[in-house]
């Protein structure tokens, strides 16, 4: 019995990647804040994988304390720490409030919620930590960026840590197709997807792909790495 | 504001209007993060909203992971916040940085560098890595 992890699962990204790590694992936790997430996991359950959703806030350590105990001593596989926020301003107009939420959710929680976790992790599990492609930069996300730098950060140092047991890697998506994308002000998402090599979003199906090659055993000798997933974005 | 080390704050003391902001130490306690990264937010708003130049030091061995998580969260996190600042602060022409350095770097070559990485016109959002010892190492 396998058990796989993915936080931030009930919509976007983090639902796509439990919709593909269906077909790994013979269990998937699936963690959210947003009611949203029981649906989700009906609809994975209907392919066939054991889903236990937990409805819980990965900043305090009751919901942290609540997924340990979702395991129920079985070894984790995969785990995926997706969960993320965003406050956006530029730093002049940005609220200390602001800063420090984003920091909590984005970069203490998946830092906390490994802790709580570590020496329960199978024998060539993985870990995958998405990131962002604006860890390298990107205007009015001061709080972001750090937090997504902080985790890039933290996938190093568990690499070297938690070798030759478990690989640790950070994805960086670029724009992505979810409802966060379809947000933005059409005009400036179609600059955005002019800026894109590729000249389109990509999908959360494309960063669900890797992140299920990068959680799996047959990625087992990398570890410690940003994988961009941006469609050249990081070049123009 | 000058946060460094003694040796390096003595040595940049003159100077009045720039951030220079060190990480310090960290255990690898999510309340000790949130904290010092919090510190740099507290210290670099302010050089922002007035558009004076920051540099941050950080260790080189923290950025690639190999002195524990909460230093290499700090280091990556302020390297990445730098990076998106320096956008911020683009048109004005106002530098910020970042210098990485190992634990043998003498004060006056990192002090002296600091400076030259505050200097108008010259590079931004850039990290400059003391010594060679990130030479064959990952890109931060």
């Amino acid at each position: 019995m396998t058990v796989g992890i993915v936080t931030g699962a009930a919509r976007g990204i983090g639902a796509a990647i439990a919709q593909r790590l269906a077909a790994e694992v013979d269990r998937l936790v699936l963690v959210d804040l947003a009611p949203e997430l029981a649906d989700t996991a009906v609809e994975i359950s209907a392919t066939g994988t054991e889903v236990s959703p937990v409805q819980v806030d990965l900043t305090n350590d009751d919901g942290i304390a609540a997924v340990a105990a979702a395991l129920h001593d079985e070894p984790i596989g995969m785990l995926v720490n997706n969960a993320g926020i965003t406050r956006d301003a530029r730093l002049v107009n940005m609220t200390e409030a602001d800063f420090a939420a984003v920091l909590a959710v984005n970069l203490g929680a998946p830092h906390r919620l490994i802790q709580a976790l570590s020496g329960r992790f199978d024998q060539g599990a993985g870990i995958v930590n998405i990131a962002s492609r604006a860890y390298l930069g990107n205007f009015g996300q001061f709080n972001y960026s750090m937090s997504k730098g902080g985790i890039v950060g933290l996938t190093r140092a568990l690499a070297i840590e938690l070798a030759p047991r478990v690989h640790v890697n950070a994805v960086a998506p670029g724009l992505i197709a979810t409802e966060m994308a379809m947000g933005i002000p059409d005009d400036i998402r179609a600059r955005m997807i002019e800026a894109i090599p590729m000249k389109r979003m990509g999908e959360p199906s494309e960063v669900a792909e890797l992140v299920a090659f990068l959680a799996s055993a047959r990625s087992s000798y990398i570890t410690g790495h940003v994988h961009v997933i941006g469609g050249g974005r990081s070049l123009t | 504001m000058i946060r460094t080390d003694d040796a390096i704050a003595t040595l940049l003391s003159h100077l009045t209007d720039a951030v220079v902001f060190q990480a310090d130490d960290v255990d690898d306690d999510w309340v000790h993060i949130a904290a010092e990264l919090n510190e740099a937010f507290v210290a670099t708003r302010p050089a922002a909203i007035d558009g004076r130049p920051v540099v941050y030091i950080v260790s080189s061995d923290a950025l690639l992971g190999r002195t524990g998580a909460g230093n290499a969260m700090v280091a990556t996190g302020l390297l990445s916040a730098a990076r998106t600042l320096a956008v911020e602060m683009a048109k004005s022409g106002v530098p910020v940085n970042v210098l990485g350095v190992g634990d043998d770097a003498p004060p006056s070559i990192v002090a002296a560098w600091v400076e030259r990485l505050l200097e108008p016109g010259g590079p931004t959002g850039e990290l400059v890595q003391l010594r060679g010892a990130q030479i064959g190492k990952a890109l931060p």
